[in-house]
């Protein structure tokens, strides 16, 4: 019960904040439409005629993952720096329930909350393009949970470094880009991918997607890549975590106070 | 309020133990080490409110956090309740809340009650479960009739008041507060005063204050422990301080001038005597060993004969008190009195 608690009461905070900062969250979907459709235009202008339709295609599923992608990773690091800088990350850090379930519930809270806002953003991308992509939920679902604990690994070793660095500004600008190089490359190209976080889930969803791929279509060794990639990203990101709190903890970084 | 021998058996039981704590920093740039604390130990007893003081840099900051659980010692225990807070941390912040920076441990785009259900939450209680209790706090805090104005529209001594009823929402037995009155005007810092006194008298809780506002620890601490250069220099009843500080002080106001020879005699019995000469009315201020020396003053007075207009003992406050220990100039009476 009382990770439940602990859940909804960051999920309410995470909704809360996105209303009273609705300016900012209107300027973010904004800036996510008017990019897209550079890319759209950008591909109809400039792009092979022949392949243009795939393109386009490709282009919603990978920058829709990029998106979220920067929502959960880069979205961490930016919440405890400026908690550090509020004031209230030793209030956090106080918490009986331990740090990481906070940061826990905050990753799966803004993945549900910015979840919502992506599946808009999906269907107003694909209604602007006139490309639309097989949305099958039984075959997401399964790709989608697991890539998505990937993500939270990753988004716990960003939590870390924000933790004991907390200027990480600068970073977390680079690591944008690193992610779009993620979510942008096919594995067909850089086939060693597969076992970075969430890049085989990216693939599957694309074959799934656009070439319309079924469940059972999946191969199992597919599978187990990407289960193997969730619970090693998990758990060496929570690992890590642990470690970097208790760096913080012996030097005094665990607050800003 | 009179106790039953029970509930005085109780409070005299610590409820934090601070044992040999020990904590040092290496410098980045120059790798010297320092050592913020140095073998300090302290109990703090139910239902007390002890005041943790020291000058800036004195330790004061790194001996909160450990408390907390926000930063581990190099060695030396720390017990809260009972629950070793290294071994068994997240149960002994159950034991344990805090206000470490006032106002801005407040989320200020979330409404009063917000702020309470979030942090309630976040220790793991459900909204249900504390309704009633947000309800009675705000109340108490007089917060009712604001609790759905967002933070950043109430004054500072309404986010300090709310802070502190986040702390308590906690219902944690050790209540830590750094700097509660810092900022607030002399209105709003009485009431928080109040409300602190409130607190220990209503909730039975046992609250750490530390502040630079000496007023705040003679009017509400029972007990201090006042630390200076990474060590404790004293841990007694802020009464027992005043008390000892105070009998030995007098201000003595002359119609006249001291002889030399006079001057000499009080150099000899009194060598930290001050002396402020004027034709007409001077001033002899002398610090007494022992209440009876007073006689030996008047001798000496007595000499040349020496108009006497008035005898004061002098008020000595707890800033002065603080300011003499820090300096290191009561040594002497400290050790006497421990």
């Amino acid at each position: 019960m009382y990770w439940f608690n602990l859940l909804k009461a960051n999920t309410k905070k995470e909704y809360l904040e996105l209303k009273r900062y609705l300016p900012n969250t209107l300027a973010l979907v904004l800036t996510f439409y008017i990019i897209f459709l550079g890319m759209f235009f950008g591909i109809q202008i400039i792009g092979d005629p022949t392949t243009q339709d795939i393109n386009i295609q490709f282009a919603i599923v990978n920058y829709i993952f990029w998106f979220l992608a920067m929502m959960v990773i880069n979205n961490i690091g930016w919440q405890i720096t400026n908690e550090a800088m509020r004031g209230t990350l030793e209030q956090l850090c106080m918490s009986p329930m331990g740090l990481w379930k906070i940061m826990l519930s905050r990753l799966i809270a803004s993945t549900v909350i910015n979840f919502i806002l992506i599946i808009a953003l999906l269907y107003l991308s694909m209604f602007t393009s006139g490309q639309w992509l097989n949305v099958d939920v039984l075959a997401i679902k399964p790709i989608f949970v697991l890539t998505i604990i990937s993500m939270f690994g990753l988004g716990f070793i960003i939590a870390g470094i924000s933790i004991i660095l907390k200027q990480v500004q600068a970073f977390l600008q680079i690591l944008q880009f690193i992610l779009a190089g993620l979510t942008f490359v096919p594995l067909s190209v850089a086939p060693m991918l597969a076992f970075f976080p969430f890049v085989k889930g990216v693939d599957l969803v694309r074959d799934v997607m656009i070439d319309g791929v079924t469940l059972s279509q999946i191969a199992a060794v597919d599978f187990m890549i990407l289960a193997f990639n969730a619970v090693f990203y998990f758990i060496g990101g929570l690992l890590f975590f642990f470690f970097c709190e208790r760096v913080a903890m012996n030097k005094g970084l665990l607050a800003h106070y | 309020m009179v106790l039953t021998g029970r509930e005085r058996d109780e409070r005299m039981e610590p409820i934090v133990i601070v044992e040999n704590l020990m904590k040092s920093y290496k410098k980045r740039k120059t790798k010297e080490v320092i050592h913020a604390v140095k073998d300090v130990s302290f109990t703090v007893n139910r239902g007390e409110i002890l005041g943790l003081l020291g000058p800036n840099g004195a330790g004061k900051t790194t001996t909160i956090k450990m408390i907390c659980g926000l930063l581990t010692p190099d060695s030396g225990l720390i017990t809260i309740n009972g629950l070793n807070n290294q071994k068994k941390r997240l149960a002994s912040l159950r034991q344990i809340s805090a206000v470490l920076e006032g106002n801005r441990n407040l989320y200020w785009r979330l409404t009063v009650r917000e702020n309470l259900e979030y942090f309630a939450g976040n220790r793991g209680e459900s909204r249900k479960d504390i309704a009633e209790r947000v309800d009675d706090l705000l109340q108490k805090f007089h917060l009712k009739g604001k609790e759905n104005e967002l933070v950043n529209r109430l004054s500072r001594g309404m986010q300090q008041k709310l802070a502190i009823a986040v702390a308590m929402l906690a219902d944690s037995e050790v209540i830590l507060l750094d700097e509660p009155t810092l900022g607030l005007d002399v209105e709003t810092g009485y009431e928080v005063r109040e409300l602190l006194r409130e607190i220990v008298k209503t909730y039975n809780r046992t609250i750490i204050i530390s502040t630079h506002d000496m007023d705040v620890v003679q009017d509400l601490c029972e007990r201090t422990v006042i630390i200076n250069k990474g060590q404790i220099v004293t841990d007694d009843k802020v009464a027992n301080l005043l008390r000892l500080f105070d009998v030995r002080s007098y201000k003595v106001t002359l119609g006249g001038l001291l002889s030399d020879r006079q001057q000499e005699l009080l150099e000899q019995k009194f060598p930290s005597y001050g002396y402020s000469p004027d034709t007409f009315q001077s001033i002899l201020e002398v610090d007494l060993e022992q209440s009876e020396e007073i006689y030996e003053l008047f001798d000496i007075l007595k000499i040349e004969t020496t108009p006497v207009e008035s005898i004061d003992r002098k008020t000595i406050n707890f800033e002065q008190i603080f300011m003499k220990i820090v300096k290191g100039d009561m040594s002497d009476v400290l050790v006497q009195s421990s």
